[in-house]
């Protein structure tokens, strides 16, 4: 055998996309986990899954995947079903074929029309304060919701006008 | 309104060209709130309405809405379909589809036929889908 270009640690080549920082993990359609699984690398999915899911790298769930799990990894697409919860600590596409029903954590979210999406979504990105600066950039300066301290007695502040 | 290549020369029609550029409603009158424009109360509207300023309180349109980048909404919206590029805090019911572009930001629950979201957007809440039957 004279090709010898991939260094005999990597036992699979199979998925070409796999990065260099780990390995990648298939579940076929016709494979099944009913509990935990976690995987440093890469994960696709194109069978079915119960349980919990922790990926350090990217998840797939691919159009044949049945899924009642909750789901961690860094970038997660899905296009197929998921009932469960969903952390994207990067990245979370929900394709046009794909069903997600559960709650929604993501950095980045992206949502192709067609797609179903049923929960709870949450996305606070790290290094992004929440944003409410309601008054420092609205002229007219009448409370027209007043804020929940509004009924103070005390001498504080007066509104201008 | 009618636009004829020849023979018009009113002026009005070169309103309806430069407003016809910036929007694009698929039939129906439109109307747009510009950036200057403020809005606080509740308002039911038969068309499209695309908003430029700021908003408080209530939208009901039976088109569409659009919130352009820049325009802050502090609202309720309902409308067949609702694009956000703006900044939205507020539920929000699309009976068709809830498109949120990559500068645009949503807080509150929605309810939508359909649901778009594009890289960059923020969206925080509740989504439902469906119910429109």
């Amino acid at each position: 055998m004279d090709r010898v270009r991939t260094p005999a640690i990597k036992g699979r080549d199979s998925k070409p996309a796999v990065p260099e920082s780990g390995h990648g993990v298939l579940l076929g359609p016709r494979d099944q986990v009913i509990g935990q699984l976690y995987v440093a690398g890469d994960l696709r999915v194109q069978g079915t899954v119960e349980g919990e899911l922790v990926v350090t790298g990217e998840i797939e769930i691919d159009d044949t995947a049945k899924v009642k799990a909750s789901v961690s990894g860094s970038d997660v697409s899905i296009r197929g079903q998921v009932n469960g919860s969903v952390t994207a600590r990067r990245r979370l596409l929900v394709a046009d074929s794909g069903t997600l029903i559960g709650d929604v954590r993501a950095a980045r979210l992206i949502v192709k029309d067609g797609a179903t999406l049923i929960g709870n979504v949450s996305m606070s990105a790290p290094g992004e304060a929440v944003v409410t600066l309601p008054e420092s950039d609205a002229p007219p300066a009448e409370p027209a919701v007043a804020p929940s301290g509004a009924g103070k007695t005390g001498p504080a502040k007066r509104n201008r006008k | 309104m009618e636009m004829h290549e020849a023979g018009s020369e009113s002026p009005n029609l070169a309103v309806a060209t430069e407003g016809a550029a910036e929007s694009k409603h698929d039939g129906g009158p439109g109307n747009t709130l510009g950036p200057r424009d403020t809005l606080e109360g509740k308002l039911t509207y038969e068309g499209n309405l695309r908003v430029e300023g700021r908003v408080e309180g209530e939208l009901h349109v039976t088109g569409d809405i659009e919130i352009a980048r820049g325009a802050t909404v502090r609202a309720s919206l309902e409308a067949s379909n609702v694009a956000v590029q703006g900044d939205v805090q507020g539920t929000v019911i699309a009976r068709k589809k809830l498109g949120l572009s990559g500068s645009g930001r949503l807080t509150g629950d929605v309810q939508v036929g359909r649901l778009q979201v594009s890289d960059g957007a923020s969206l925080n809440g509740n989504v439902r889908m469906g119910g429109f039957e």
